[in-house]
């Protein structure tokens, strides 16, 4: 049921990115819909419906709009990864400073893949600009929007998940 | 590095996927379930954009409320003059054809065929400003079409296709580049293209060019037909020993904001592949 609520939440996500986020742009920048909700998964429901919205995900934003979505898919692939890393990390963090930290990572290199496969494409190879016009701005409004959801679903009492893939779990929470 | 032993196979999967999905889209096959996808996303997009649209245009108007009135009082002085220049060009063509018809000259029918559409989503990911349409290859319209506002200035091209819906590359996307001149420019010109900020730049450009010149299509490479307004010329930089003046160029339609275009259906694009166009 809860793999179902996800699927829905990055299915709209995916529609919002193209008909709601570039209403509202912060220094030009707006925020990656579908790569914050598959960290709110990650930090909710744990790494095994990361690894299945991730590729869904990429290929929803894809088919809605004209990117490739083989491109989305390598852009968002280090969401999962990097939440294990931050939990075996011998850091002090926890739960929401990990989720921010994913988040973060996360959002800076979605962006950097995007736009360096936009490069490749043909565009300029800016890279001031893309760190002023697009990763500044863009992590900004991420991390906004970010606590806009973490801390409502914490207060209703949503335990938060382990981020890391345990043997034996590939299909347990599904 | 347990932990990335762990997903290592995920990762190895979704790379291969990553390259199957680019190969998929470059070919094609993912067109025909792009179109069923957007036909079920599309009572989607009317809720979002009928409760957000409202929302962004009421906040929008609350912060530009005092550059609204500047900009009303300008228009309205520019408005002004532009009715006694209308005026002026309607003597004008009057008299041409008073002429042409003393000199037996018949006149071509330059009349272009135009399609309206609504935009029924924007994506501006980083580097990229691509709108959609709800028109799509049922209505006649194919790869490379132009796309105009509905005043007639310069919005981009088609760049693909579905039964019911076209995705259209703005010049202001980074990958964009049209030819361009200056409109009474006497061989001025250049290749307008997108930037990251969403900002238009004429590179290489040539030729005696001042702020304020209107920036109009060249006709050249077969991607656009010739003098389509796209936009004025804002500021140009460089010395004089400079190969090429830095060129800056502001759109003359809102790109953004824009709900309403024009796909010009009677313009076919050359198939020749010339490095100008989306």
């Amino acid at each position: 049921m809860k793999a179902l609520g996800w699927f829905a939440a990055v299915f709209l996500a995916a529609v919002a990115q193209v008909t709601v986020a570039p209403l509202f742009p912060v220094a030009g920048a707006v925020p990656e819909l579908v790569l914050l909700t598959i960290c709110l998964a990650a930090a909710f429901s744990g790494p095994v419906p990361v690894m299945v919205l991730t590729p869904l995900g990429a290929l929803m934003l894809g088919m809605v709009s004209d990117r490739d979505p083989g491109l989305l898919l390598l852009a968002y692939l280090p969401v999962a990864v990097l939440g294990a890393l931050l939990e075996d990390a011998p850091l002090p963090l926890g739960h929401a400073a990990r989720t921010y930290a994913m988040t973060l990572g996360a959002g800076l290199a979605a962006r950097t893949v995007l736009a360096i496969g936009a490069m490749l494409g043909g565009a300029p190879a800016a890279f001031g600009a893309l760190a002023a016009d697009v990763l500044l701005p863009g992590l900004f409004i991420d991390i906004v929007l970010l606590t806009i959801c973490y801390v409502p679903l914490r207060l209703i009492g949503l335990e938060g998940s382990g981020f890391r893939l345990q043997r034996g779990r590939y299909f347990a929470s599904l | 590095m347990l932990t990335l032993n762990r997903y290592s196979w995920w990762l190895g999967a979704m790379v291969g996927l990553a390259i199957l999905l680019g190969v998929a889209g470059q070919v094609g096959v993912l067109s025909p379930v792009q179109g069923v996808f957007l036909r079920v996303t599309a009572p989607f997009e009317g809720i979002f954009t009928g409760i957000f649209r409202p929302v962004a245009g009421l906040l929008s108007s609350a912060g530009e409320v005092d550059d609204l009135r500047a900009e009303n009082a300008r228009l309205r002085v520019e408005n002004e003059g532009l009715r006694n220049e209308l005026a002026q060009r309607q003597q004008d063509a009057q008299r041409i054809k008073e002429l042409e018809a003393a000199l037996g000259l018949a006149q071509g029918d330059t009349s272009q065929s135009r399609l309206a559409a609504n935009v029924v989503h924007r994506d501006s990911s980083p580097f990229s400003d691509v709108i959609t349409i709800d028109r799509g290859s049922n209505d006649g319209i194919v790869k490379g079409m132009v796309v105009t506002s509905t005043q007639g200035s310069l919005m981009g091209t088609v760049t693909r296709v579905t039964p019911t819906r076209s995705f259209v590359r703005l010049i202001t996307d980074t990958r964009s580049n049209v030819r361009a001149a200056v409109l009474g420019g006497e061989g001025a010109d250049g290749i307008l293209r997108g930037n990251p900020g969403r900002t238009l730049t004429l590179d290489l450009a040539q030729g005696d060019i001042k702020v304020g010149d209107t920036i109009i299509t060249a006709g050249l490479g077969g991607a656009f037909p010739y003098g389509i307004p796209i936009g004025t010329v804002t500021s140009v930089e460089g010395s004089t020993q400079d190969l090429f003046p830095k060129v800056t160029v502001e759109p003359m339609t809102r790109l953004g904001t824009a709900t309403t275009v024009l796909v010009l259906m009677s313009f076919v694009p050359e198939t020749l592949d010339t490095g100008s166009g989306p």
